[in-house]
C-alpha cells in the first residue's frame, strides 16, 4: 500500500470511529464548558441509571432490536420468494417498477398512505403496525437486492435439479439456501438498518406509544440533555457497528 | 412416419406454439435402446424446446412421449429419469467435484459409503479423481464439462438429453469430449438425443441422424442416407474441404 493510500485508509477510518468516540466521551461527560477540549470530570451515573432501569431507554432498545431484528428477517425472507415469483412473471418490467415506489417515496408520506388502512385494521399506535409500516418499506428493498439473483443460471439449476430427480424443496434446501447464505446476511443487515433507524414511519403509525430508540435520542435532543442523547445514541450506534462488521467479514469471505 | 411398436423411446405427433408461432409441428420419432439421435438444426429451430419437452421442463400442446411403452406425457420431469445436459455443465459453485458428482445420488437417500465408492470409481473412469476435492471455479472447462457427464451417468439414466454440451469449448477440448462421450455412451449402453448444429459431430456420435426445420423434424434412416441429401449440407462441406486439399489449378501457383 502507497504512503497515500494508507493516509486516505487512516482519515477514512477515523472519520468512522470520531463521531462514535465523540459520542460515547459525551455520554460519560460532567461539565464541559466552552472553550475546554475536554469534560471538567468523568460520570457514569446516566449508564448506570439506564442499567438500573430509571429510564425507558432500555425498553426502548429492546423495542428497537426487536422491531429491526424481525423486520430484518422477515423482508430477507419473503424477499427472497417474492423476488422470484417476479423475476419469472410476464410483467417482470413492470413489476420491478412497482417495488422500487416504496423506496422512490418519503417514508412519512408512505406512513401517510399505510395509516388509514392500519387504523381500520386497529393496528395503528401498536408495535405490529410499526413492524408492518416498515415492513413495506424494507420489504421493498430486499425484492430489489434479491431480483438479480434469480437470473437465467438459477432457473437453469431448477430445471436440472428436477431431471435429477430433485423436487422444488430439494432446489431450495440444497441449491438456493447454500447459495443465498452471505447474500442472505447483507440483506439482512440492510433492512435491519432501515427498520433501526426509521424515525417517520414510527412516529406517524406508533403515535408516540411505540418508543424506538430514535425516538428517545429525538425527544432528548429536543429537551437539551445531551448526556442521555448521547447515551441512546450510543445503543443507537452499537447493533450497526457489529452488524456492519459482520457484513465486512462475510463480503471479504465471498471475493 | 412408421414407428417401431416397441421402441425404447417414441414421439408421436408433438406440437408446440410460442406467441402463436409454431415451433414443433407434428414431431415424431423413435429411438431404440442404447442408441444415439443426432439431431441437427439452426439456432432457434427449436430443438432446445424439443429436449426440454421431453425432459418434461415444458409441456407440449399435443402429442406424447412413451418410454418402454409407458406414456409419461404428463410425468412430472423428476420422476422421468432423464437427464438433460446444458450447453453450460451448470456445476454447483458452492459443492467440490465430488458432491457435484453426488449430488443425484444424494437426492435418492443412498449411504454415503456406497456414494463414496460409485462416486469414486466414476471420477477414476473421467479421469479427474485427483480433482475431487476442487471448487468447480478451481478446474478447465473441459474438465466441468466431464464433472457435469458424471453427474448425469452415475444416476443411469434412462434416457440422456444433450443439449451441445460442447458447443462452449475450444476445438481440442471438443474433440476430446467427443472421443470421450463415444467411449462412454458405448461402456454404459446410452440412450441419448445429442443435439447440435455441427454436421461433423453428429455424424461422429449419432448412430442415427435427424434434422430439425421449420418445427419438423426429420429422420434419416441411415447415416448415408442424411449424407446423400443436398438439403443437409453435407455434399457442400466434403466439397469445400476437398476444393482447400485439391492441388491448385493456377500455374502461377506451381
Amino acid at each position: 500500500m502507497s504512503r497515500s493510500s494508507r493516509w486516505i485508509a487512516v482519515g477514512l477510518g477515523a472519520s468512522c470511529v470520531a463521531p462514535v468516540l465523540y459520542l460515547v466521551a459525551l455520554s460519560i461527560a460532567g461539565p464541559w464548558p466552552y472553550p475546554d477540549l475536554l469534560p471538567r470530570d468523568v460520570r457514569f451515573d446516566r449508564w448506570t441509571a439506564l442499567l438500573s432501569g430509571d429510564h425507558d431507554l432500555l425498553g426502548s432498545a429492546l423495542t428497537s432490536v426487536t422491531l429491526a431484528s424481525a423486520v430484518g428477517l422477515l423482508s430477507a425472507v419473503l424477499g427472497l420468494f417474492i423476488a422470484r415469483a417476479v423475476a419469472s412473471h410476464p410483467y417482470r418490467r413492470g413489476l420491478t417498477l412497482t417495488a422500487h415506489l416504496p423506496l422512490a417515496i418519503s417514508p412519512v408520506i408512505l406512513g401517510v398512505c399505510l395509516l388509514y388502512f392500519l387504523i381500520r385494521l386497529d393496528l395503528a399506535a401498536t408495535l405490529a403496525g410499526v413492524m408492518l409500516s416498515h415492513l413495506v418499506f424494507a420489504l421493498a428493498f430486499a425484492v430489489v437486492f434479491w431480483l438479480p439473483f434469480w437470473n437465467a443460471e438459477k432457473r437453469a439449476y431448477e430445471d436440472l435439479v428436477r431431471t435429477l430427480g430433485g423436487g422444488t424443496r430439494d432446489f431450495y434446501a440444497r441449491v438456493v439456501f447454500p447459495l443465498t447464505r452471505g447474500p442472505f446476511v447483507i440483506c439482512f443487515f440492510q433492512t435491519f438498518l432501515i427498520s433501526w433507524f426509521q424515525y417517520g414511519l414510527t412516529v406517524l403509525v406508533g403515535s408516540g406509544k411505540v418508543r424506538t430508540l430514535p425516538l428517545e435520542v429525538y425527544e432528548y435532543v429536543a429537551e437539551a440533555n445531551l448526556g442521555y442523547a448521547a447515551v441512546a445514541s450510543c445503543l443507537l450506534v452499537l447493533p450497526p457497528v457489529l452488524l456492519g462488521w459482520l457484513n465486512l467479514r462475510i463480503a471479504r469471505r465471498l471475493s | 412416419m412408421n414407428l417401431a411398436p416397441d421402441a425404447f423411446l417414441r414421439v408421436e405427433g408433438l406440437e408446440k406454439r410460442f406467441a402463436g408461432e409454431a415451433v414443433l409441428h407434428a414431431v415424431t420419432f423413435d429411438l431404440a435402446e442404447g442408441r444415439v439421435l443426432s439431431v441437427i438444426g439452426r439456432s432457434g429451430c427449436g430443438k432446445t424446446t424439443l429436449l426440454r419437452i421431453i425432459a418434461g421442463l415444458v409441456a407440449g400442446d399435443a402429442g406424447s412421449i412413451h418410454r418402454r411403452g409407458l406414456d409419461i406425457t404428463g410425468l412430472p420431469a423428476e420422476q422421468r429419469g432423464i437427464v438433460y445436459l446444458y450447453q453450460e455443465p451448470l456445476l454447483f459453485p458452492h459443492l467440490t467435484v465430488f458432491e457435484n458428482v453426488a449430488f443425484g445420488l444424494r437426492l435418492r437417500g443412498m449411504t454415503s459409503p456406497e456414494i463414496d465408492t460409485r462416486v469414486t470409481r466414476m471420477l477414476e473412469s473421467l479421469d479427474l479423481l485427483e480433482h475431487r476435492d476442487k471448487a468447480p471455479s478451481r478446474i478447465s472447462g473441459g474438465q466441468r464439462q466431464r464433472v457435469s457427464f458424471g453427474r448425469a451417468l452415475i444416476l443411469a439414466p434412462s434416457l440422456l438429453l444433450l443439449d451441445e454440451p460442447f458447443s462452449s469449448l475450444d476445438t481440442d477440448t471438443r474433440a476430446q469430449m467427443q472421443q470421450l462421450f463415444k467411449r462412454v455412451a458405448a461402456e454404459y449402453a446410452i440412450t441419448a438425443i445429442f443435439v447440435t448444429h455441427d454436421l461433423k459431430e453428429a455424424l461422429l456420435l449419432g448412430d442415427r441422424i435427424a434434422t430439425l426445420r421449420g418445427g419438423r423434424l426429420h429422420t434419416y434412416p441411415t447415416k448415408a442416407d442424411f449424407i446423400a441429401d443436398p438439403e443437409a449440407g453435407v455434399a457442400e462441406e466434403i466439397a469445400f474441404w476437398s476444393a482447400l486439399g485439391a492441388p491448385s489449378s493456377d500455374p502461377d501457383a506451381a
